[in-house]
């Protein structure tokens, strides 16, 4: 053994990093270069990629057609993402402050559902959903509705779906900011006259804020990369950016415009991302 | 316009009341009926499911008497089992590979600072936030470009970048949580840095890599999307499988499997739970 030690050191770190940095580069970062690349390149007649520099797939994607599909997947995601925090707050909040003792065995039984294959999942949807499933027997025996209707195939169908498949996503990360919040502040803002809602508004709500931005991150990107919710749900009618991408590559062969609608989405989540960790830091300047 | 009757001042201050209770009852009713309607929402399918794979008819709506005939149509199924193993190779190799990758990383990133830590932290925990059908298309057109084929290789590669935040950011928590003293003590003591990081540092991290592997291999045996564009002829995994079974249409045979899953993790998380118990239990006694 030789060297002084911190030229040790710094081989040991290389050491350590070198796999996973090789890993990173190969597998992401090279792919993600060629894909963009190929964005910028021609289809030839056999579905190949011909390399001439084009800005056509890009101004193929304003057709109509294809910013249907992009507002198709953007108002779905929105959707799911509300809805996930509309219902996913409220039960973070109770996990975190009134189970008590029952709130580890609410957060197992979460993880029950998440951790079966969730297209078998989505498979019990298609049954319940279905003409004559319970969906529609339960509304009819209730009297809502006078006879079963078609509900898959539905964008409600494919909402219900994304839903039932993010919820839990939601749910984590918000029970995770609300849960080192001390009772004890909320309590001393009601004791002061603020009132339990006011409370929650001006304590807990902004105390939470970096889990219900995490929550709405986690669930809106892959939403609007979601394909098999919306072909096994949707019957296909209802095409999204995710369904897109998997037709253009696998079906219809066309690399060049299938990698345009890819870096689309790419961009989209990269400017997510970045709007989040910005929001995140003015909450943490305004914290301290 | 009289001013202020006693009348009137009752009245609003029973509607103060009124308010303040209405406040209350929101405050205090609200969270747990969503949380009831959110579990109801999450389980019923489950239900559902699980109650129809028992069904001795073809249809999933209809019942038709108790049997187990589609439990044995799944253990019957050559092409189901193909897929199985698939998956169950695919999930050992590619979550080893991503715990071993991201273990030598956080050890590296949980403890010393050094320059461009932030970048490496960031690079690492891309594939987490980045659209995951975005980096399979990256590796599908990555593979055929570089001539490498699809296949197995494709399809761990793919695996590993989609588990490896996961692996990295476990056993990182558990490295800056580690007790310093420790090392210097068996430093001290005359252990070299191997001996260290054998003796000390491994046995400590040790649950923790076992919690990353787990959960490698769970994410990689329940992946759908990276393997939608990864998996090879002939090297299809379970997901893909049950979803061209999906679009063949819906027999219980799908429920039974399903059920099979559910079984499977139920027991996992009970075998963890009772684990936890006793050790808590085991705690009390102590002095």
């Amino acid at each position: 053994m030789s060297g002084d030690p911190a030229r040790r050191r710094a081989l040991v770190l290389a050491g350590l990093l070198s796999p996973a940095t090789v890993l990173m580069i190969v597998f992401l970062v090279a792919p993600m270069l060629i894909v963009i690349g190929y964005s910028f390149s021609a289809r030839d007649d056999y579905g190949g990629v011909l390399p001439v520099f084009t800005s056509e797939n890009y101004t193929a994607l304003l057709d109509p057609l294809y910013l249907h599909v992009l507002w198709n997947s953007v108002s779905l995601a929105g959707l799911t993402t509300i809805i996930c925090l509309i219902v996913g707050y409220p039960a973070a909040y109770f996990i975190a402050f009134r189970a008590g003792r029952l709130a580890p065995v609410l957060l197992v039984l979460m993880l029950i559902p998440f951790w079966i294959n969730f297209l078998i999942r989505i498979s019990a949807w298609v049954v319940l959903l279905g003409r004559n499933g319970l969906v529609n027997a339960g509304l009819v025996a209730s009297g809502l509705l006078d006879a079963p209707i078609g509900m898959l195939g539905t964008e409600g169908a494919v909402l219900v779906g994304l839903v039932y498949a993010f919820l839990p996503t939601a749910i984590f990360p918000i029970y995770a900011a609300l849960n080192p919040i001390p009772p004890i502040l909320i309590e001393a803002a009601d004791d002061l006259g603020a009132g339990p809602i006011a409370a929650f508004w001006r304590v807990t709500l902004p105390l939470s804020l970096p889990g219900v931005m995490a929550a709405i991150l986690f669930v809106f990107v892959p939403a609007m990369g979601a394909f098999a919710i919306p072909a096994l749900l949707g019957g296909g009618k209802s095409i999204v950016i995710g369904n897109l991408i998997v037709q253009l590559f696998l079906e219809f062969r066309n690399i060049p415009l299938g990698a345009a609608v890819s870096v689309v989405l790419l961009a989209a989540s990269i400017a997510l991302i970045l709007v989040y960790m910005r929001i995140l830091q003015r909450l943490e300047a305004a914290r301290s | 316009m009289t001013s202020l009757s006693p009348g009137h001042s009752f009245r609003s201050s029973s509607a103060g009341v009124l308010a303040s209770r209405i406040e209350m009852f929101v405050a205090r009713a609200l969270s747990p009926t969503i949380l009831v309607l959110a579990y109801v929402f999450l389980f019923a399918p489950l239900v559902v499911l699980i109650a129809y794979s028992f069904n001795a008819g073809r249809s999933t709506v209809v019942w038709s008497g108790f049997s187990f005939k589609w439990y044995e149509a799944v253990f019957a199924d050559r092409n189901l089992g193909r897929a199985f193993w698939v998956s169950v190779m695919v999930a050992v190799v590619s979550a080893s590979a991503s715990t071993i990758v991201g273990t030598l990383a956080a050890l590296a990133l949980g403890r010393r600072r050094f320059l461009g830590a932030a970048f490496f932290s960031t690079l690492l925990t891309a594939p987490l936030v980045l659209p995951e059908i975005v980096m399979a298309v990256g590796l599908l057109v990555f593979m055929v470009a570089t001539g490498l084929g699809l296949g197995y290789g494709s399809m761990i590669a793919g695996h590993i970048l989609v588990t490896i935040p996961f692996t990295t950011l476990i056993v990182r928590a558990a490295t800056a949580a580690l007790d310093h003293r420790l090392d210097e003590a068996a430093a001290d003591l005359g252990a070299n840095d191997w001996q260290v990081f054998t003796r000390v540092t491994m046995p400590l991290l040790a649950p923790s890599i076992m919690t990353a592997f787990l959960l490698a291999a769970t994410l990689s045996f329940d992946n759908f999307v990276m393997s939608t564009f990864t998996a090879g002829v002939g090297t299809t995994p379970l997901p893909i499988h049950i979803y061209s079974m999906l679009k063949l249409g819906i027999t219980p045979q799908i429920n039974a499997l399903g059920t099979l899953m559910v079984a499977f993790n139920v027991a996992i998380i009970l075998v963890v739970m009772t684990r936890y118990l006793a050790l808590t239990f085991n705690k009390k006694p102590d002095h």
